[in-house]
């Protein structure tokens, strides 16, 4: 919460200065209406619904024009080409969530070489650090997203907590070489490296198929009776285990903490399935992509990383509206 | 005297035929050998022996399995059904909204809210699977390219009702419907082995199913022979969608919630069962016995090696190489029965 908080403050300070070069130079603001894209990593997931609604919450008080594209699902041959479209309708700024660090670099240079600035939100192409004058990947103006580092480690913080810092877990998690979720694996073992009573088992991957995290949970308990906590580090993960865990007859001995907040985990930490909830603000990053897109068009310098936070929700505070407002809805 | 069964041409040729209808389960149970001297030498404890391990294969298979046996028929038929995976998610989503919408709205028991949940996600089905036999028997489209479309309308039309999210359903019976025990026994299994038995029973025992295979086998024969064609595709692509409707229905039971994207990873693995299982992709031969086999050897390659615990990587390899081999067993033995089918 601390982290939210003082993350806020630093927001708005940048927010009042965009304000204040709008005010600056507002000749360029009302003569053009700027056209902002956001093209998010896939459409149908309620994380990016969310995104794109604080994109347009930002856009409607900027008054600028967003337009929002994508494909249906997580896959870089579907999202080169909406790109490539939205790339010719020339907007003034692109905001992306790239479904590769790798491939998607040349698609989106030829956007910055046609001199539309690129904001990455989520996920990034090449370090993810951008501005630095090094490798070819560092043009995108800056990069907007949860540190998923950090999500991880809090996600461990609290499982290990919950399961009185004893026993096995494991991650599971969606397919090997997404940024995002390889990060929340990294930062959950990197922070389990300080429990030595805690013993960390092979990741398992499920293919987001939440019949085959359930049938995994089951053979590891199988294997492993003193498997103590699972860290779903998606959707599907976490409600896939949660079922196993369920199906086993074991709910409330093997602690869940779940990555990702839809409208359903209210219910499921209510009734016991998930201990834990780890909330993204994806309005958030949505919101200050489009900020950060405005500032720079209008001239403004922007920071190149903009970390947004995360919101930990358990059956004990989810009633609380300052939690429950970061549940994802479209 | 006319009754007399063709299998008596060649006793020896009987019993070769035999031993190959039955190669899924004998592959099966190679692989329940292997899992289980790995698990002993391993780690000194039981795989098979273990009612744990069979209960939890079993709750896996079933959605694969439900989707596999209408996909049975379809490639029997020599046809393929591709849009089973998106129907599925479009019955999940839609059986959870009109759960929710049974209790919120209606008043209803939720009982009678989830039975309403569950019928009104198998009738959803009707849709595309009305709308893939029409394709595919009216204007002729080829299966492929018919069903390939509706995978995309299905998928999309999921995704609306869904509104891009999940659709949580708070609903005690539909829990109990995807989570409870009868007798110790999970409900959903209970439901899949009801289904499998009558979907056997249909293939095996009825003219639909005789009518099935013999167009499978030739189209021309089957029209000349006077075989409402159009009618029996018809009925084939609905069963396929009926019983994907069924495993999306059950999925927001056990789930709890309907997701359109609940039967994506489920398509190729219902096909691969089905072909595990000894049908063959040109059609005319397939049974339910062997798409039961075939769906059981996926499930416990992939749980047993989680349980002996393998790198995950492997299990992709595994799988691929199980379906690789049964063809061309499948190729091999139809070669030594002389069998021109798939030529």
């Amino acid at each position: 919460m601390i982290e939210r908080r003082s993350f806020l403050g630093l927001m708005g300070a940048t927010a009042a200065a965009a304000g204040t070069g709008a005010l600056v130079r507002p000749v360029m603001a009302q003569d053009k209406k700027f056209t902002i894209a956001l093209v998010p990593g896939l459409t149908t997931d309620a994380f990016y619904i969310t995104m794109h609604r604080g994109a347009d919450a930002a856009a409607q008080a900027l008054g600028q024009d967003l337009i929002f594209q994508g494909a249906s699902e997580w896959n870089v041959t579907l999202q080169v080409p909406v790109l490539d479209a939205v790339i010719a309708r020339k907007p003034d700024a692109i905001l992306i969530a790239p479904t590769d660090k790798v491939q998607l670099v040349e698609p989106l240079k030829k956007a910055n070489d046609a001199g539309i600035p690129v904001v990455c939100v989520d996920t990034f192409i090449g370090t993810g650090e951008f501005q630095t004058g090094s490798g070819d990947a560092d043009f995108p103006i800056s990069y907007v997203a949860s540190d998923n580092v950090l999500g991880g480690v809090i996600a461990a913080r609290a499982l290990a907590k919950s399961i009185g810092d004893e026993g096995s877990v494991y991650v599971s998690n969606v397919k090997p070489g997404v940024s995002t979720t390889d990060q929340r694996e990294e930062g959950f073992k990197k922070e389990m490296a300080n429990h030595p009573n805690i013993k960390v088992l092979e990741t398992q991957f499920n293919d987001d198929d939440a019949n085959k995290a359930a049938a995994q949970v089951q053979a590891v308990l199988g294997r492993a009776p003193d498997l103590a906590g699972v860290f779903g580090a998606n959707l599907f993960s976490a409600s896939g285990t949660a079922n196993g865990v369920k199906q086993a007859g074991k709910q409330g001995v093997v602690k869940i903490a779940a990555f990702d907040a839809p409208q359903s985990v209210v219910q499921e930490l209510k009734d016991g399935t998930y201990e834990i909830a780890i909330a993204q603000h994806p309005a958030e990053i949505g919101y200050f992509g489009v900020v950060c897109a405005y500032a720079h068009l209008t001239g403004n310098s922007v920071p190149t990383l903009i970390g947004t936070g995360f919101t930990v929700m358990t059956k004990d505070n989810i009633d609380d509206p300052n939690v429950a407002k970061f549940l994802y809805t479209g | 005297m006319t009754a007399v069964p063709t299998e008596v041409i060649s006793p020896g040729r009987s019993i070769l035929s035999r031993i190959a209808d039955l190669r899924a389960w004998l592959f099966l149970a190679l692989l329940l050998v292997f899992f289980e001297v790995w698990a002993q030498t391993r780690y000194g404890v039981t795989f098979v022996g273990n009612t744990y391990n069979l209960q939890s294969i079993s709750i896996f298979a079933t959605a694969p399995l439900l989707l596999a046996v209408g996909q049975t028929f379809v490639i029997i038929s020599a046809g393929i059904d591709l849009s089973v995976g998106f129907t599925m998610g479009l019955a999940a989503v839609v059986s959870a909204h009109v759960a929710n919408l049974g209790v919120s709205l209606l008043g209803l028991h939720p009982f009678l809210a989830m039975l309403l949940g569950l019928l009104s996600g198998v009738a959803v089905a009707f849709v595309p699977g009305l709308v893939n036999g029409w394709l595919i028997a009216q204007l002729r489209v080829p299966p492929f390219i018919g069903t390939l479309g509706m995978y995309g309308i299905a998928r999309g039309a999921a995704f609306l009702i869904a509104g891009g999210m999940t659709v949580p359903v708070s609903n005690s019976w539909f829990a109990w419907i995807g989570n409870g025990r009868v007798a110790g026994i999970p409900i959903l299994v209970i439901i899949t082995a009801v289904v499998v038995l009558g979907m056997h029973y249909l293939l095996s025992e009825t003219r639909f199913g005789q009518h099935t295979y013999a167009f499978g086998a030739s189209r021309a024969a089957a029209l000349r022979s006077g075989i409402n064609v159009k009618r029996l595709t018809m009925r084939i692509y609905l069963l396929a969608a009926v019983c994907a409707g069924l495993a999306g229905a059950l999925y927001s039971g056990r789930f709890a919630a309907g997701a359109a994207q609940a039967g994506e990873p489920l398509l190729l693995s219902s096909i691969a069962a089905v072909v595990i299982g000894g049908a063959s992709l040109f059609g005319g031969s397939g049974t339910i016995a062997g798409t039961v086999a075939g769906a059981l050897v996926i499930a416990v390659i992939e749980y047993g090696l989680v349980f002996i615990n393998v790198e995950p990587f492997w299990q992709f390899i595994a799988v691929g190489f199980v379906i690789i081999i049964s063809v061309l067993v499948d190729q091999s033995q139809r070669r030594l029965l002389g069998g021109q089918r798939d030529e």
